[in-house]
């Protein structure tokens, strides 16, 4: 094998193993980025949801013992704006399906609110139902706990996904990093080997014909620089020799 | 000393690693598991770098004895290198420092493991965590020299320079042939016992590595139970016998295997070596039957199976040898120590060296009767020198000051007494499991890290007995 292909193969496998490494933390690091957008789409949306179903029925319960008081006007206009705005909650959790009995967890929470919703759907104000608060404890913030406990149960398992993703994100960006140090590592280690062979093969030879012309100019010694490839180098003291044992003849005639 | 020549046979080693992780990806792409891309890329740079200096160096076959015991030594250091690739390129539980303590205990074959999830690992990575067995068992010069045969007369230095000692003198062959027998039996234990414990039900991927794990005495299983997994005793009979068959030096296997069945028993070497492992296993039997188990046959099964895995150096696991009486233990710790023939592939001091001081002993014995005789010891009628004797008990003693020196220092990080020494024993012995925190339902991976690098200096001393390694880092050596 020549030298050039020598060198070239040296090159060759030097650059495969950085493009390679490249290549692979590049498909990593995106693999990374698209875990991160589907943390937040996955999990963050679903967590998002549940506190604005949260935050619904926090007003609708404020808009019960109003109405419980007699505030018909203030306690409707609430509880009006609370349902819309939990079943916007409702409506993005039930589209975010993502874990495996999400959906469960999900229809728990329409059953409970349709109970609680049958409670106070019905005029409240100007029946036996306004001033009694053993009505209100008894039955309407029992069942505004249970709602509020199965939406906390739907944050919670995407707080404990969410969690579980976060910490395998770590291991990804592990595997994004490891083969940029393992191509260093290797490419250094290369390198050397590489330079220890060009010193051996290539520039020991060059040395050895140099001095070996040099000691046949000073004192005509026969030219005996051993090299041990069969490349360009031999051929070239293949040369010299004869080019020296030409020049004898010469010198002779 | 050549460095360049060096360079090429170990450039032969990582090429063969490359060749193996190639495999090992094959089997990630089969089960479509997450080992793909870090055994991929180790595959690409192990024979990339294995390569190159085949291509710069030209066909050397006049190598020297000291460059022959470089080779085999840095091939050893190299291989296990390359083997911590695909775990710190996976991840997970592999740190620099655990990566490199799984491969060493792989290729070394000790079976040592830091994992306590084992069954989380991904197909592609099991399959190559059982391949560093395999390679390692056969010894990775053996193996190379066994493929490519053109490497005549380098051949036979690498060959002296890998086997023990002991071993050489029991072989009746030609190197090149000793090296084609070795390869020869080695392929077929392990192709026998894939068949029979697909017979048994195991399944191919399992029987396979199983496989490695047997014939190469390591001992890595693919469950996190080891083979209490399976629960089945035609399963542990097959893993049993292949175990005393690997423990047996390789060319008496090959005379069995060539019709010469009587000439394994006419060997005094192997008749003490089952008679060790039937006198343990009948010891364990009564200890076990007063203290764990209800039945005779219960005892039976857990003891032949633990005392056979210590005294083989296989290290598998089918009982939580921990809570077994302390007696018991004792014995255990005694196979730890002494392990199977030499000549196979298992680790430890080895059965022959303590016949041999036996033998010393015996002669010791007579001269303070008769002062005046001439003993000369004999190992089937054949002599035993004088520097033989000494070398072997030197061994023992070098051995024993090397156990205790780790036993030592693990101390020192804070491990109770007895998981320091059977951690030392255990991976001298290139065993597996110890006892403690370290037992046979354990693992190693609660073990500080130097710890850990003490306990793979042990697994490399052990695996080349001692002498190869200390020779390699004693710089005057090199000139």
């Amino acid at each position: 094998m020549g030298i050039r292909t020598k060198i070239f193969s040296g090159f060759l496998i030097l650059a495969t193993m950085l493009a390679v490494a490249g290549v692979w933390s590049i498909y990593e690091l995106s693999n990374l980025g698209a875990s991160v957008q589907k943390l937040l789409d996955d999990n963050y949306k679903s967590i998002s949801a549940a506190k604005t179903m949260i935050e619904a029925l926090e007003r609708e319960d404020s808009a019960v013992l109003l109405l419980i008081l007699g505030n018909w006007d203030e306690g409707r206009s609430i509880m009006n704006s609370a349902d819309e705005l939990f079943e916007e909650g409702y409506k993005i959790a039930k589209k975010n399906l993502t874990i495996q009995d999400e959906k469960s967890y999900v229809d728990n929470i329409r059953a409970k609110y349709d109970a609680y919703k049958s409670l106070w759907v019905k005029p409240i104000v100007g029946t036996n139902r306004e001033g009694d608060l053993d009505w209100y404890s008894d039955k309407v913030h029992k069942s505004f706990l249970e709602v509020k406990v199965s939406v906390q149960d739907l944050m919670n398992i995407n707080d404990r996904v969410m969690y579980q993703t976060a910490s395998n994100l770590k291991d990804r960006s592990n595997r994004a990093i490891m083969p940029g140090i393992v191509a260093i590592v290797s490419s250094l280690v290369f390198s050397l080997l590489f330079s220890y062979f060009i010193n051996f093969y290539v520039a020991g030879p060059i040395i050895r014909l140099t001095k070996g012309i040099g000691e046949f100019l000073e004192t005509q010694k026969d030219f005996d620089a051993k090299i041990e490839t069969k490349d360009e180098i031999l051929d070239l003291a293949n040369s010299i020799r004869k080019l020296m044992e030409q020049t004898k003849v010469n010198e002779s005639d | 000393m050549r460095p360049h020549v060096i360079f090429r046979y170990t450039g032969f080693v990582m090429l063969l690693n490359g060749i193996f992780m190639f495999i090992s990806v094959i089997v990630s792409a089969l089960y479509s598991d997450n080992s793909f891309f870090p055994l991929l890329y180790s595959g690409i740079v192990s024979t990339l770098i294995g390569i190159f200096p085949l291509i710069f160096v030209p066909p050397v076959t006049d190598i020297n004895n000291r460059e022959g015991f470089f080779i085999v030594v840095t091939s050893w250091l190299i291989t296990c290198m390359v083997g911590v690739m695909p775990y710190v390129l996976w991840g997970g539980p592999f740190t620099f420092i655990n990566a490199w303590f799984e491969s060493v205990s792989g290729f070394t074959t000790t079976g040592s493991s830091i994992l306590s999830d084992i069954e989380a690992l991904p197909m592609g990575l099991l399959f190559w965590r059982s391949t560093t067995h395999w390679i390692g068992g056969i010894g990775i010069i053996i193996f190379v020299l066994s493929v490519l045969p053109y490497m005549g007369r380098a051949g036979m230095i690498l060959y002296r320079t890998e086997i023990s000692s002991l071993a050489t003198e029991n072989f009746h062959y030609r190197t090149k042939k000793t090296i084609n027998i070795l390869f020869y039996v080695y392929v077929t234990l392990t192709l026998l016992e894939i068949i029979l414990l697909l017979f048994c039900g195991m399944n191919l991927f399992d029987a396979i590595t199983h496989s490695f794990a047997t014939i190469a005495t390591g001992g890595f299983s693919p469950k996190n139970v080891s083979i209490s997994y399976y629960n089945s005793p035609s399963i542990e009979i097959v893993i049993i016998v292949f175990m005393i068959l690997s423990g047996v030096h390789f060319g008496l296997l090959f005379g069995v295997i060539s019709g010469k069945i009587s000439q394994i028993w006419k060997s005094s070497i192997v008749r003490y070596y089952i008679f060790a492992l039937i006198a343990g296993t009948i010891i364990t039997v009564m200890s076990v039957r007063m203290h764990n188990y209800d039945t005779w046959l219960e005892s039976l099964r857990y003891s032949a199976f633990q005392i056979i895995s210590l005294g083989t150096s296989t290290g598998f696991a089918t009982a939580d040898t921990s809570i077994w009486p302390s007696l018991t233990q004792l014995i255990m710790i005694f196979f730890t120590l002494q392990c199977a023939c030499a000549g196979s592939t298992s680790g430890g001091i080895k059965v022959d060296r303590v016949v041999i001081f036996w033998k010393s002993f015996q002669k010791r014995l007579i001269q303070f009767r008769h002062p005046r005789a001439i003993v000369v010891p004999k190992i089937d009628k054949m002599a035993i020198k004088e520097d033989e004797l000494e070398m072997g008990i030197l061994y023992i003693c070098v051995y024993m000051g090397v156990v205790f020196i780790s036993s030592i220092l693990l101390t020192s990080l804070g491990l109770d007494s007895l998981s320091a020494f059977s951690a030392s024993a255990a991976t001298m012995g290139n065993v597996g499991p110890g006892f403690g925190m370290v037992g046979s339902m354990s693992n190693f991976g609660s073990i500080p890290d130097i710890g850990k690098l003490i306990l793979t200096g042990t697994m490399l001393l052990g695996r080349l007995e001692i002498f190869g390694l200390i020779i390699f880092f004693t710089v005057r050596s090199w000139k």
